[in-house]
């Protein structure tokens, strides 16, 4: 009895902050198929469209080249993922259980790059872009995201968290440093990596600033670039905006529910090992 | 032992995925080339297919001129236009479209780092400072030796926005004109005859009030509308926005806080929304869904109004409103540039882009295609007829009208972005028009000396 | 007996210069460099396109300190870091502790609080927009009321601070979800045999054994939060009557440099924004002592 209440108020509790995270999404599903008339009317007030705007799909597709857009938009994000997990494995544990000279410095170099608001990096990173001759080109859009201070924190935290004596049970085995790093410590901050890709596929893909000047060219530059494109200044067409957010939110989604999975699997590894 | 065996294949491994990625990134700039290829098939320029380099598409590959504009709807009657001058040249040249706040940072990165696209707009906010830093190709003698380009055939305005120390810097492009936009089926239902050349501002004020219900308003403005708005009325009664000069303001003129005071008293009277109104909802929004009879808007908000079924099924567009004769009738006017980078590539492929677009032919067609109203007087008789829903002689009358070029200086944005915070106050009513025009005036004076 | 160094010592001081090598090379080069640089133009008067640039000293750090709109922007940003922070922290924390059980339809729960974090941005604020819009947006219509949502100088804010917490969820909720995965499960069931309760497993289980974890979230997101942007970029305009009382400091920053060309004066700022961001996060290392356990 005790535990059905526990569980009711459980859920209760879920599902109202469900509606509150889905309503804005709802609204963007709705508005996706309105007239613009409709996206202003009050009386009487319109929550769901009169005649579905089916049209306002196609419409979309016809002025964006999503395919051209998804692939541009995955491949800097598979790069610059594995950019970022491979440099912030090495570093985050260096930083988190290597002891050398010079090592708190460079960790407060670390640190400082988050503080710095990205504004401030564009026109010197568009500058040696150019120079480079890689705008218009996948690498000008990975180019910022090769490594990541952010990943570095985040995996030596991972590693700071795990026991100690694994490590000193693999220097018993006579494993050297990077054998230490890459068979017993990596594996075991796997769903950590699998947050930080998650996180950098997402931050890599709502990067618009950087993605709109160093691919200004329609075929290569990403998703929300793309989009913002369309949000210029003299249009005035929501249903259509929403339609094509929505359509751009989809690959994400995909990404996250795939490897959602994976979290699950890491419980239940992470479960007998300790 | 076995352990060490796997550490090696490992970083082989990662090693060989570091290379397969440098490969797959490699290759995937090709398939983009490829593509432009397709692109060209349909405009048929063959000789200028085989120079699609490759390893980069975009700025600065040998014989391909970029182009960077900031308004995706003109990309593609503007491209028509480009492509036909491709086929003349045997250049191949592709426009790129960033937004209007990114455009900015583009360039300002682009001139700092000396990469500038081949071909952009220029726009009267920043020209001055690219001009005076040699960032734009000196344009002046090849003009001089050219036999399709003569400044006078453009409108006076644009022509002195884009010249510095007697050099020109830029080829006008278009020319926008400011007009009274208005919902018939709201002036039906409130027995209100459609507005003509015979309104006067007061006529305007006096008919919003006749416009204004519980459903909607008789006409919105914000403080940021004002080449959409006051300037208009400053000069049409009068007064002044900045000297001629470039170093004293205006607004303290009684005749600009008589203009600025026409659009607060609306306000004050209910036929005009409040300020919390308007810069939740921009006024052409509001228009777009008949929440206000009136909105006065440049011609560059065609497309929106066009392509949304409300606005084409409802509304309409007419001339302004005058003071006190036809003769004050006033719009400000605005007008792009077509510039070259100083020290592109290709500056003479560049120019001779330039040169056609500015060419009497390309004018008239950007009017043709309805991309906007041009630059070349006498040019824009077909851009009435590019749409059928309007009747555009509403803003190509206002050619007609007294035209003034829009207020600029130096560094326009400071005291323009300090002006629309200032007149919030005027707007909610918060402190009188005088008190706001006087400070406006005074700080706007203090911006202009430190230029 | 300092003299030599183990062959241990010299290995990790090898290898962890080896191991962070390619991460400081790229940071110093596209962060730290152009961090510098920025330091230096906050001492001069920037002419145009890095040219010209002429030395003023501390005249630009005067003139900040005297600079009203600044410290109201602190002020604003500190509002807006002040809300989204704790709060996004604290549901986030409990969400994550409620999905960690065996609960039916876990799965989509996690998907559901996680789908705010792959909205594009400008379609973020295009959808808040219309929910706050006093006149056509859904919450004043559907509870008939009437608040300027964003456009009262006294609560536009913190409207943005809530589409800040709405955005932020996902990411505080999946950082949490992994730290959970390193609590070891038999923790709890020796718990549960001594009588302590859920909230009681919570505040002495699961909270030390994830302070890893809370930590990081709490200094990531304080940094991030002091450099809100975007959200009040989009949001608010000139027209807008709360523009003064939103501004924040990088949207200054960003005022200045970007569409001013005052770019000695917006470093200045940036400068500013760093000493204050330094300052929170030194506090934060040195207060962790207190209550982040390390295995």
């Amino acid at each position: 009895m005790k535990k059905t209440v526990y569980y009711a108020i459980i859920y209760f509790i879920l599902v109202i902050v469900s509606i509150i995270m889905l309503v804005p999404f709802l609204w963007m599903f709705l508005t996706a198929f309105k007239t613009v008339a409709e996206t202003m009317q009050v009386d009487p007030f319109v929550i769901v469209p009169k005649v579905w705007q089916t049209q306002n799909f196609g419409n979309v597709i016809k002025a964006m080249d999503f395919v051209r857009l998804y692939a541009n938009t995955l491949g800097m994000i598979a790069l610059r993922v594995f950019f970022a997990l491979f440099t912030s494995t090495l570093s985050g544990y260096a930083f988190a259980r290597l002891n050398f000279r010079g090592k708190n410095l460079m960790f407060s170099l670390v640190l400082l790059q988050m503080m710095i608001p990205v504004q401030i990096f564009i026109i010197p990173q568009y500058v040696m872009v150019s120079k480079l001759h890689l705008t218009n080109t996948i690498w000008g859009l990975v180019f910022p995201g090769i490594v990541s201070a952010f990943g570095t924190f985040l995996l030596r935290q991972a590693y700071m968290q795990l026991p100690r004596d694994l490590e000193d049970a693999a220097r018993v085995d006579g494993c050297n440093i990077p054998q230490t790093l890459f068979f017993i410590m990596a594996p075991l901050t796997r769903s950590a990596i699998i947050a930080l890709g998650i996180f950098t596929a997402i931050f890599a893909y709502k990067d618009l600033m950087w993605p709109m000047i160093v691919c200004p060219d329609n075929r290569a530059t990403t998703l929300a670039s793309a989009l913002a494109k369309m949000n210029g200044q003299y249009q005035q067409k929501y249903p259509e905006l929403m339609m094509a957010a929505l359509i751009s939110c989809v690959p994400m989604i995909v990404i996250y529910i795939l490897f959602q999975k994976q979290f699950i699997e890491g419980i239940a590894t992470s479960g007998g090992k300790l | 032992m076995k352990k060490r065996v796997i550490a090696i294949l490992l970083s082989a491994l990662t090693a060989v995925s570091i290379v397969g990625c440098a490969g797959a990134g490699a290759a995937a700039p090709a398939a983009d080339a490829g593509s432009a290829e397709a692109v060209e098939e349909e405009a048929e320029a063959a000789p200028a297919e085989e120079e699609a380099a490759p390893d980069s598409i975009g700025s600065s590959v040998e014989g391909e001129l970029s182009i960077t504009i900031w308004d995706e709807g003109q990309r593609e009657g503007l491209q028509k236009i480009v492509d036909k001058w491709s086929e003349e040249s045997g250049i191949k040249a592709t426009i790129q479209v960033v937004d209007w706040n990114n455009y900015w940072t583009l360039l300002e990165a682009g001139a700092t780092g000396g990469e500038l696209p081949d071909v952009f707009w220029m726009h009267s906010n920043v020209a001055q400072k690219y001009m005076e830093n040699d960032m734009l190709l000196d344009l002046t003698d090849r003009i001089a030796s050219s036999d399709k380009i003569d400044m006078s055939n453009y409108y006076e305005g644009i022509v002195n926005l884009y010249q510095s120390d007697g050099k020109q810097y830029a080829v006008p492009k278009d020319i926008d004109t400011i007009a009274l936009w208005y919902n018939k089926t709201i002036f039906d239902e409130m027995g209100v005859p459609y507005p003509d050349d015979t309104w006067t501002w007061e006529d305007f004020a006096e008919n919003a009030k006749k416009l204004t219900n519980d459903e909607h308003w008789g006409y919105a403005i914000a403080p940021g509308n004002n080449q959409e708005g006051y300037y208009n009325t400053i000069y049409s009664m009068g007064g002044y926005v900045i000297s001629d000069d470039k170093k004293t303001s205006g607004m303290d003129d009684p005749n600009s806080i008589k203009a600025v005071k026409l659009f607060t008293d609306m306000i004050a009277e209910g036929s005009c929304p409040d300020l919390a109104t308007v810069s939740e909802t921009a006024p052409n929004e509001l228009l777009s869904a008949g929440k206000v009879a009136m909105s006065i808007n440049g011609s560059w908000m065609l497309a929106g109004y066009r392509d949304n079924e409300y606005t084409a099924e409802n509304c309409d567009v007419a001339v302004l409103p005058y003071t006190s004769s036809p003769d004050d009738r006033v719009s400000i006017y605005n007008g792009l540039g077509w510039a070259a980078s100083a020290n592109g590539k290709n500056t003479d492929a560049a120019w001779s882009l330039i040169e056609y677009l500015g060419s009497k032919e390309a004018q008239i067609e950007q009017a043709e295609l309805g991309v906007t109203m041009s630059a070349y007087k006498g040019t824009s008789d077909s851009w009435v007829n590019s749409v059928s829903c309007f009747d555009l002689n509403g803003h190509m009358k206002m050619l007609d009208a007294k035209l003034v070029f829009r207020p600029y200086s130096r560094d326009t944005t400071v005291w323009e972005d300090m002006m629309i915070e200032k007149l919030q106050d005027a707007w909610t009513g918060d402190k009188p028009v005088e008190d706001v025009c006087k400070d406006i005036a005074e700080e706007m004076n203090a911006a202009l000396a430190e230029e | 007996m300092k003299k030599k160094a183990s062959s241990r010592q010299i290995s990790e001081f090898i290898w962890g210069w080896i191991f962070i090598l390619p991460t400081m090379a790229g940071l110093i080069i596209l962060n730290i460099y152009p961090m510098i640089d920025t330091i230096k133009q906050s001492f001069f008067k920037a002419g145009d396109f890095g040219k010209g640039n002429e030395f003023v000293g501390l005249k630009n750090y005067e003139k900040v300190l005297l600079d009203g709109e600044i410290w109201q922007a602190l002020w604003n940003t500190a509002k807006y870091a002040i809300v989204e922070v704790p709060v996004s922290i604290v549901i986030a924390l409990l969400l994550a502790n409620l999905l960690n059980k065996r609960l039916k339809g876990r799965d989509t729960f996690r998907t559901i609080f996680f789908l705010p974090m792959v909205v594009a941005p400008a379609a973020v604020a295009m959808v808040w927009k219309w929910l706050y819009n006093s006149n056509f947006g859904l919450i004043n219509n559907v509870f008939n009321i009437k608040v300027n949502w964003i456009s009262d100088p006294k609560i536009a804010i913190y409207s943005i601070a809530v589409i800040g917490i709405w955005s932020v969820l996902g990411y505080n909720m999946v950082l949490f979800l992994a730290g959970l995965q390193e609590v070891p499960r038999d923790y709890y069931e020796a718990a549960s045999l001594d009588g302590a309760n859920g909230l009681q497993q919570l505040l002495h289980i699961t909270i030390p054994l994830i302070s890893p974890t809370i930590f990081f979230v709490l200094v990531t997101r304080i940094i991030a939060a002091m450099q809100v942007f975007d959200l009040i970029y989009m949001l608010i305009d000139l027209n807008n009557p709360a523009w003064k009382k939103t501004e924040s400091l990088v949207y200054l920053f960003y005022k200045y440099s970007f569409e001013q060309s005052k770019k000695g004066y917006g470093a200045t700022v940036v400068v500013l924004l760093l000493a204050v961001i330094l300052i929170l996060t030194v506090i934060q290392l040195i207060g962790q002592k207190k209550w982040v356990h390390y295995e």
